[in-house]
């Protein structure tokens, strides 16, 4: 990774690589690699309660201090609802830590898989896939 | 299914199974925790398809494969089609017209994430999708007959006409479509000389079984039907959703031109 983030980049050796999110609204393959699981930890600065997908932005700071904004794609906001999650449910400023997938096309993308916040508290939990049937 | 690359990753003694292409976990198929009632019905006898909720189906990404429906189909392409679904395949549906917010079309909508309602009047069904392109679908009931196909308006989501095989049964007989649909996530192809006869039952108040017949000649060399069952959920509401709003996934997606 040439952006040298706080990120740990690797198959899981001894975890069982969690089933790859469900989108429903485009192709998750064309936009993200299933083989680059990421976690990145940062200051949430804002986020889009918005269809088809809710996004949040992080700021994470590398190694040098050089600090990157990153997009995280979430499900549908009624998807996430339905979950018991609101627009409010993460908030700028917050300290998260993320678990998800990059983007092939090497943005400072990834599709948000858990996301847990400074105290261990779960997130948008699994909040990939969307809208109908939830476990 | 065979068309699909499967990734077997053999990692500290865990079997891993990631559908490369699929973009998918298993099929969520859970049942309600409500005890199952009786198949709701009306005056007349006929099945009440409505109810206060949702109908909340998994996402079908592949009508042919067992993963997401009752059975696996072989699927009688043209070799055109077989070669357009190929493309699709070998790019990761990244030309999917889903991803483009334009409307699923039929029997994708029902296999779609997303809730939908029917509503139920005497001369016609309305349903209601909340996903995808947020539509309203109406099945016209008056004993209409097709519009002759040198008046049809090809659309996405075609001409419906139901009616009922006994008081079980409601089938939705659909001409008319635009043939710029795929008829799921993986890419069966579409023409415009699909027609599609879905057949809708209830058989427990919490239980809706859907099975479609597609019958397209520009694409497959003989009819095939799939089926999967989707379920109720009580209480909940359909929620706005307007895909355009912010769909920033384009750029990212290496998209061409949709179909």
């Amino acid at each position: 990774m040439k952006h040298r983030i706080l990120s740990v980049l690797a198959v899981s050796g001894a975890l069982m690589i969690p089933a790859v999110p469900l989108l429903a609204h485009h192709s998750f393959a064309a936009e993200y690699d299933s083989n680059k699981p990421v976690t990145l930890t940062g200051s949430v600065t804002k986020m889009e309660w918005q269809n088809p997908h809710a996004r949040f932005y992080v700021d994470v700071k590398d190694a040098n201090g050089t600090v990157t904004n990153w997009e995280f794609e979430l499900g549908s906001p009624n998807g996430l609802m339905r979950k018991g999650w609101t627009r409010n449910s993460l908030k700028p400023g917050d300290t998260i830590t993320v678990d998800g997938y990059l983007a092939k096309d090497g943005a400072h993308l990834a599709n948000a898989r858990t996301v847990a916040l400074a105290d261990g508290r779960k997130v948008f939990a699994g909040a990939a896939d969307d809208g109908g049937p939830s476990k | 299914m065979k068309q699909w690359t499967c990734v077997l990753v053999m990692s500290a003694g865990v079997l891993v199974l990631a559908a490369a292409s699929a973009a998918a976990q298993p099929a969520q198929r859970e049942t309600s925790k409500e005890p199952a009632k009786p198949t709701p019905r009306l005056a007349d006898g006929k099945v009440d398809f409505g109810g206060k909720g949702v109908w909340a189906p998994i996402w079908v990404l592949d009508w042919a494969n067992p993963k997401w429906v009752d059975k696996a189909v072989e699927v009688p392409f043209t070799p055109e089609a077989l070669a357009t679904f190929q493309h699709r395949r070998a790019t990761d549906s990244k030309d999917d017209p889903e991803g483009y917010c334009l409307p699923p079309g039929v029997p994708r909508y029902t296999g779609t994430p997303y809730p939908f309602q029917m509503i139920q009047l005497p001369d016609r069904m309305v349903i209601l999708y909340e996903g995808a392109s947020h539509m309203y679908r109406t099945v016209f009931m008056d004993g209409r007959k097709h519009t002759p196909e040198d008046k049809l308006n090809p659309t996405w989501l075609g001409e419906s006409i139901g009616s009922w095989e006994g008081n079980d049964t409601l089938v939705v007989d659909s001409i008319g479509f635009n043939g710029r649909t795929w008829l799921d996530y993986v890419g069966h192809p579409a023409t415009e000389k699909l027609h599609v006869i879905e057949k809708f039952r209830r058989p427990d108040f919490n239980t809706l079984t859907y099975e479609a017949t597609i019958d397209d000649p520009g694409a497959y060399t003989k009819p095939w039907t799939t089926s999967f069952k989707i379920p109720f959920k009580p209480g909940w509401d359909l929620l706005e959703y307007v895909c355009l709003e912010n769909n920033k996934d384009l750029v990212h997606l290496g998209t061409s031109e949709p179909k």
